[in-house]
C-alpha cells in the first residue's frame, strides 16, 4: 500500500491492529488456565488468529522492502511505541482473572468486530479489503465458539447468572469499541469504510442482550480518541515486552 | 526455460508442510503464484491455510532454501499472499487419503461431514479447536477413535 493511500486511514488501522494484538494477548494468558481443556485450545487458536491479524496489519503501515526490516518494523510498531502513540480500547486493555470475564470479553469482542470489519468488506483500500476477507473467514469460528459455549453456560441459572454480571462489567467498555477514530469521517468519504463504526452501535447492543437479556450499560469510559490509556495497559505491555526485551537484536 | 520451470516446480513441491512429514506444500493447495523469469529470478506466492500459523516463516525459509539450490535460479522472492483465502477444498483426492491413512486426520469435505479415516464413518465434533489452528477434534462412534479434522 503506498503512503498515500493509507495515510488517511493510519489511525482506523492501528486501531484494528492494537485491539487485535493485545486480545490476543490476553487469550494467551489463560492458555494452561482455562477451566477445561476445550477451552485452552480455543483461546490458544482464538489468540493466534488475533495475533496474525495484527502482524497482517501492523505490515500494512511498514515501508521497508527488505524481509529482515519488514519484521523489525512489525516488531516496533507491536511492542515499541511509547503509551500515547498506541489506538487500543480500554476493553482490550482490561486484565481478568475471573473465567467469566475473560469468555464473556471474548464473545463481545468478536461480535463487535465483526461489525466493525463488515465496515471495511467493500473497502475502496484493496489491501484492507483482502485482510477483511481473511478475518471474517477466520473469526466465524470465534462466533461459532462463543456461541456454542453460550448455549451451554445459559442453561443453568448460576451460568445466566454469572455471564450477566460479567456481561455488565463488560458492557460499558465494550461500548467503547465503537468510539470514532481519528479520521474516521474521512475515512467514510473515502470509502475506506462504508459508514462510521458508532452506527452498528445498537446492533452490537441488540445481538448482546438477545443473548443474557436487558443489561445496564454503564458510562463507557473516556479514552479520547483512544489516546489515553488505561491503568492495566502499562503492566500488560510489560508483560509482552518481558521476552522481547531480553534482547533487542534478536531475530524471532 | 520449461526445464527451468519444471525444477522450480519440483524443488517448491519438494518442501512438506511441517504438521505432515510427506505431504508436500505443493499438493495442501499452497502454492498460488509461480513466476520464472528468462534471467532466473523466481517469485513464489503461497496462501496461508491460517494467518495466525506459526509454521509461515519455517515454510517460506524452506522453500526459498530448496529454489537456491536449484541449477540456473538467480533469485529467489517467497511471499505470503493474504488477497486468496485457503481451504481445504484446495486439496486433492490422492492428498486427502494420504493424510488419512498416514496422520488419522481427516479433511472435512465440501458438505461440512467429515468421515473416520479408518472406517468412514461420520465423525462427531467433540471440540472445535484442536491441536493446531487448522485442526479440530473429532470422534469416530463407530471405532471409538478420536479423529481430528483438517478444515478451513
Amino acid at each position: 500500500m503506498s503512503l498515500s493511500d493509507r495515510s488517511h486511514a493510519i489511525e482506523l488501522i492501528l486501531a484494528f491492529a492494537d485491539d487485535k494484538h493485545l486480545m490476543g494477548q490476553q487469550h494467551a494468558e489463560w492458555i494452561g488456565v482455562t477451566p477445561f481443556l476445550e477451552e485452552d485450545l480455543a483461546f490458544c487458536s482464538i489468540g493466534q488468529d488475533e495475533l496474525g491479524h495484527a502482524a497482517l496489519l501492523y505490515e500494512l503501515l511498514v515501508d521497508e522492502d527488505d524481509e529482515a526490516a519488514i519484521d523489525g518494523a512489525i516488531d516496533a510498531l507491536a511492542f515499541g511505541r511509547s503509551a500515547d502513540e498506541y489506538r487500543s480500547c480500554h476493553f482490550v486493555e482490561l486484565s481478568t482473572d475471573d473465567w467469566a470475564e475473560a469468555f464473556v470479553r471474548h464473545w463481545m469482542f468478536d461480535l463487535a468486530d465483526r461489525l466493525r470489519w463488515e465496515a471495511v468488506a467493500s473497502s475502496t483500500n484493496e489491501a484492507l479489503r483482502d485482510i477483511a476477507a481473511r478475518v471474517e473467514r477466520e473469526e466465524l469460528f470465534h462466533r461459532m465458539h462463543a456461541d456454542g459455549m453460550l448455549d451451554v453456560l445459559l442453561e443453568s441459572d448460576e451460568g445466566r447468572c454469572r455471564l450477566r454480571a460479567a456481561t455488565e462489567k463488560m458492557a460499558p467498555l465494550a461500548l467503547a469499541m465503537f468510539e470514532p477514530v481519528e479520521g474516521e469521517t474521512q475515512a467514510v468519504a473515502d470509502g475506506v469504510i462504508d459508514r462510521p463504526f458508532a452506527e452498528r452501535r445498537d446492533e452490537f447492543v441488540a445481538a448482546v442482550e438477545a443473548r443474557v437479556g436487558p443489561i445496564d450499560w454503564g458510562e463507557p469510559p473516556s479514552q479520547d480518541g483512544r489516546r489515553v490509556r488505561s491503568a492495566d495497559w502499562a503492566p500488560l505491555m510489560a508483560r509482552m515486552r518481558e521476552v522481547f526485551e531480553l534482547d533487542l537484536e534478536a531475530r524471532w | 526455460m520449461i526445464g527451468l520451470e519444471l525444477a522450480v516446480h519440483e524443488a517448491i513441491a519438494s518442501v512438506d508442510d511441517p504438521e505432515y512429514p510427506g505431504v508436500s506444500i505443493v499438493d495442501l493447495g499452497l502454492l498460488e503464484r509461480l513466476d520464472v523469469g528468462a534471467d532466473g529470478g523466481v517469485r513464489v506466492g503461497l496462501i496461508p491455510t491460517f494467518s495466525g500459523c506459526p509454521a509461515l516463516d519455517m515454510i517460506k525459509a524452506d522453500v526459498a532454501a530448496a529454489l537456491a539450490a536449484v541449477d540456473g535460479v538467480r533469485s529467489v522472492e517467497v511471499v505470503w499472499l493474504s488477497a486468496q483465502v485457503w481451504s481445504v477444498d484446495r486439496i486433492d483426492a490422492e492428498t486427502r487419503a494420504a493424510i488419512g491413512r498416514e496422520f488419522t486426520v481427516s479433511i472435512r469435505m465440501p458438505d461440512g461431514r467429515s468421515l473416520c479415516p479408518l472406517c468412514g464413518t461420520e465423525t462427531v465434533e467433540l471440540s472445535m479447536f484442536g491441536p493446531s489452528r487448522c485442526r479440530s477434534v473429532h470422534r469416530c462412534e463407530a471405532c471409538a477413535e478420536t479423529v481430528e479434522v483438517m478444515r478451513s
